[in-house]
């Protein structure tokens, strides 16, 4: 007996060791990327998928030998991939706040590998055994001990992690560059004081840390079973739990967290299939579990571990001599305009509306719904990021359990779809409370990845249970959910749930709106803009953060049981998983968060553009014949991310959207028009811009 | 009367630096009292154990003969304990009236939702009354419907004054609200301040290393130097000490 538990540690160990040498080496390149430049660079995973493709295009599908294949996807490609990024993007997020940072990786993590993608020709492969970097790597077996046999990959991966990190260990230790980027760790602006180019360091950095990326995207590829960005994102998560056991700055913490995680979950891999013939209720859960390990593990970190919420830029000596992001001035429209304009919009959505609502076919009215049942859900990131001030990464979860409930809630008692729906919101607002109480003491970077976190433990445990996500065999059936029949409405109808929809969502605009210029919105807008002058006068952080979250997870709640009733059904694979919520938050931040209005651009945009513009059909009315529509069209749908996910770019400097941003621009011209009529005979104290304050 | 301030053996160690070392102060309501010390004396962590910014390692720290030593900030600030910061602390996007209103409202807290709505969001006429109050008090009347980011510096500190004065603190704590102003911009400050503390009649505990400000500003002073609190008294005796020359200029003789 004591045998066989032993033999099963020792196999799992060694089970472990490839996936956890792996797991180190992301976690490096995600450290090296952090510490150099302080980007919390949650497109790591994205740049791993890069280099897998480009490996598995050339060489399994172009047939080209192993060796130049890897020399272009991984040591060509990948550090020039990082070179550009940091040289475009991230060398400018240097001094700006770490969650600019974050949303403008998230946004890379969406565009870069639908850009891949398109450059490549490549679509997502399921089901497919990818090669490996070794010759045949996934059916030569070496079995030394007896108790488990190693895959050739499985091999030459651990050799390769291995020297990659010990590369790394001698280049920090010994070479000058690497005592430079140990300099730019501590304090960017005392390196350059002292006349090294932190830009350039900063560079070599990146190099080197999107190489470790793409080593260990096409060293990793052999594991999963399909090619797809969502698997490579995963991976990022894990890795940054490994990077959490180093408190994301000591490198060699996060690879033994790397190798540890690797290790950890391969025993629960051998042991949760013992147990559960004991413990039946974890049987549903077996093979979930494992892979939300990183993700517990994660959050235990976080929650647990005070020294992580440090972030690692208060701690540079200099931190205070960067001036503070400039904020927006109010844009100042007479009211005039903005009437005019109102009036032009409402006409527009109205005729919008007619249109669609006579002459729309099937697919327009589902798309239309679509749009408008995801622009609630929208609004979910309006409360939460515009006013609040939180990025959320769990809003997928918090929309799954409106739809999840209705679901259920129909099932088993019966109970109209509306009710239950309310109830959803209800549940849904009671689970982000209570979400948000482990994360109180936590801030910025941190809420976000706490929340993805608990995505992914959503995604991976949570939805298995037969309570929430219906079947035990998964949720990749798709839960067949009512529509509401009230009276004399019949909801089955497209156009007259569409109706439905439409009020609902006028409501939550209007209600989200006015929660905004509420005494509470006002509130946590005080604590998004300075949280300690908010405490300073007695405002509670801690409550407005409860608020936060239950009045957003309520309201995506409602979104998402919308979306199950549009659907007839509850397909969580299709509208919530963790990876596709990453989406919307970068959908409504490039439109601004601040207002409902960007939410509501962001769903059109979701839903309508695909349809409009990228299929042609907007051309096509245009020429006023569908046959007349060039040939390029239909484009691609993935210039969808391709375009949002590089809209987040502007988040740094923008934090207010594309809207608010062209609003600011044109009134700047007509003020600039206007001062070329008129000269301008005194400045008045009003526009006088003195020295900024904040 | 009791004491409305006073600290009892405050004690912070920083990874075994001691950073305060038994640090005891008394401010009685209506006064004007000084914490002066060169930099590094452990004056903003003796401030931000006083707020509960951090906590501390032992000692109390009583308001108004209550012990608010477990309290966190937020509440500590609605039992009357106002501030300003070094490092001027705004809300970004709003309006000089909307700080008074988000802080008057703070106070109160009441959420007349209806009002809200029917209004909104805009301040009530009640609002407005006290908001103009103050406003009219630190002389930014004027300047009520500004975005604070035009504001300068030495008016941005004034509107944080105003958003503290709008909770009615019985003690305000001032965090060097000399710096990044000259000399001139202090004064003006100084004054206002005066104006405002005698009209209202709250007690002051500036923080400060600007001599000739506290000099002009207090009545009473402490010296704290490397953690340990070295003279108290009167300004001017303060000022005379030896220990604060030593604090200071080191041991330079001064030519007299």
């Amino acid at each position: 007996m004591l045998a066989s538990i032993g033999e099963d540690l020792f196999r799992a160990v060694l089970q472990g060791a490839p996936p956890g040498t792996v797991y180190a080496l992301v976690a490096l390149g995600f450290v090296l990327a952090y510490k150099t430049s302080g980007i919390f660079n949650l497109a790591f995973g994205a740049q791993a998928y890069v280099s897998a493709v480009v490996f598995f295009k050339t060489h399994t599908e172009w047939g080209w030998p192993i060796l130049p294949a890897f020399l272009l996807s991984v040591v060509i490609l990948a550090p020039a991939v990082g070179v550009l990024l940091e040289w475009l993007v991230f060398r400018h997020l240097r001094t700006a706040p770490p969650v600019a940072g974050l949303v403008v990786a998230i946004g890379l993590t969406i565009a870069l590998p639908a850009i891949v993608d398109i450059v490549m020709n490549f679509e997502p492969k399921t089901g497919a055994s990818i090669e490996g970097i070794a010759p045949r790597g996934n059916n030569v077996f070496y079995d030394v001990w007896d108790i488990y046999s190693f895959s050739r990959n499985e091999l030459v991966a651990m050799i390769v992690a291995l020297t990659a990190t010990v590369g790394l260990a001698l280049l920090f230790k010994f070479t000058v560059i690497g005592l430079r980027m140990r300099a730019v760790v501590e304090s960017p602006r005392m390196t350059e004081l002292n006349g090294i180019n932190a830009d350039r360091v900063s560079t070599a950095a990146w190099a080197l840390s999107s190489f470790f990326a793409g080593l260990a995207g096409v060293l990793i590829a052999p594991r999963f079973t399909s090619l797809a960005a969502g698997e490579f994102f995963n991976i990022v998560v894990v890795a940054i739990a490994a990077a959490a056991v180093g408190y994301l700055v000591s490198l060699p913490r996060a690879f033994l967290g790397g190798l540890g995680l690797g290790i950890l979950i391969a025993l629960f891999n051998t042991f949760i299939p013992k147990w559960s013939n004991d413990f039946t209720w974890l049987r549903p859960i077996q093979s979930n579990l494992t892979p939300a390990i990183p993700f517990i593990v994660l959050f235990g970190i976080l929650v647990f571990s005070p020294k992580v919420r440090q972030t690692q830029r208060a701690s540079d000596p200099l931190s205070g001599v960067d001036p503070p992001p400039s904020s927006q001035t109010h844009v100042a429209t007479d009211s005039r305009r903005i009437t005019i304009q109102r009036v032009l919009g409402t006409a527009f959505i109205v005729a919008c509306g007619v249109v669609l609502f006579t002459r729309g076919d099937t697919v327009w009215i589902f798309l239309a719904t679509q749009a408008v049942a995801l622009a609630i859900v929208f609004l979910s990131i309006t409360v939460m990021t515009g006013i609040a001030g939180h990025i959320s990464l769990c809003q997928g979860a918090f929309a799954a359990i409106g739809a999840f409930t209705v679901f259920q809630l129909a099932d088993r008692f019966d109970m109209p779809v509306l009710v239950a729906a309310l109830i959803g919101a209800v549940i849904a607002a009671v689970v982000g409370a209570l979400l948000s109480l482990p994360l109180l003491r936590l801030n910025g970077i941190w809420i976000a990845i706490a929340t993805l976190a608990f995505a992914y433990f959503f995604n991976a445990v949570m939805v298995k249970f037969s309570w929430v996500g219906g079947s035990a065999s998964g949720a990749a059936a798709s839960l067949p959910v009512p529509r509401p029949v009230v009276g004399p409405w019949d909801f089955n109808n497209d156009k007259v749930f569409l109706a439905l929809v439409l009020i609902i969502l006028v409501v939550a605009t209007v209600a989200v709106t006015l929660f905004g210029l509420s005494t509470t919105g006002r509130t946590l807008k005080a604590v998004r803009g300075s949280e300690v002058a908010a405490q300073s006068i007695g405002i509670s952080p801690a409550r407005a953060r409860i608020i936060a979250f239950s009045v957003s997870a309520f309201v995506a709640a409602v979104g998402g049981a919308m979306l199950a009733l549009q659907q007839k059904a509850v397909n969580y694979d299709n509208n919530f998983s963790p990876f596709g919520a990453l989406f919307w938050l970068v959908l409504v931040v490039t439109f601004g968060a601040r207002r409902p209005a960007g939410a509501l651009y962001g769903a059109a945009a979701f839903g309508l553009m695909n349809k409009i513009f990228l299929e042609g059909t907007f051309v096509g009315w245009i020429l006023r014949d569908p046959g007349r529509i060039p040939g390029f069209f239909p484009i691609s749908p993935k210039w969808r991310f391709i375009l949002f996910g590089l809209g987040t770019i502007q988040y740094a400097k923008h934090p207010e959207g594309v809207i608010e941003m062209t609003k600011a621009r044109s009134a700047e011209r007509r003020a600039k028009r206007a001062a070329k009529k008129a000269p301008p005979v005194t400045a008045t104290p009003a526009t006088q811009v003195e020295e900024p304050v904040s | 009367m009791t004491t409305l301030l006073s600290t009892r053996g405050i004690r912070k160690n920083f990874a075994g630096i001691v950073a305060l070392e038994s640090v005891d102060i008394d401010v009685e309501p209506g006064e004007r009292v000084g914490l002066i010390g060169p930099n590094g004396a452990g004056k903003t962590t003796f401030f931000n154990c006083i707020l509960g910014v951090i906590g501390i390692d032992a000692g109390r720290v009583e308001f108004d003969g209550v012990d608010v030593s477990g309290k966190r900030v937020h509440e500590r600030a609605r039992l009357g304990i106002g501030r300003t910061f070094q490092r001027i602390e705004l809300f970004p996007d709003s309006t000089v009236r909307d700080h008074l209103v988000i802080a008057d409202r703070a106070r109160r807290n009441e959420r007349k939702w209806f009002s809200d709505i029917r209004l909104l969001g805009r301040p009530r006429a009640d609002e407005l009354g006290r908001t103009d109050e103050i406003l009219e008090l630190l002389g930014l009347r004027e300047l009520a419907d500004e975005p604070i980011e035009r504001l300068s510096l030495g008016q941005g500190r004034l509107v944080e004054v105003g958003r503290a004065l709008m909770t009615q603190p019985r003690l305000m704590l001032l965090d060097e609200p000399s710096s990044g102003l000259d000399r001139t911009e202090t004064a003006a400050l100084a004054k206002t301040l005066r104006e405002v503390q005698e009209h209202r009649g709250f007690a002051i505990l500036l923080v400060e290393h600007d001599i000739e400000l506290v000099a002009s500003f207090t009545n009473r002073s402490y010296l704290l130097d490397f953690g340990r609190m070295l003279v108290s008294g009167t300004t001017a005796e303060v000022m005379a000490s030896s220990e604060m020359r030593h604090a200071y200029l080191g041991d330079l003789e001064v030519p007299t």
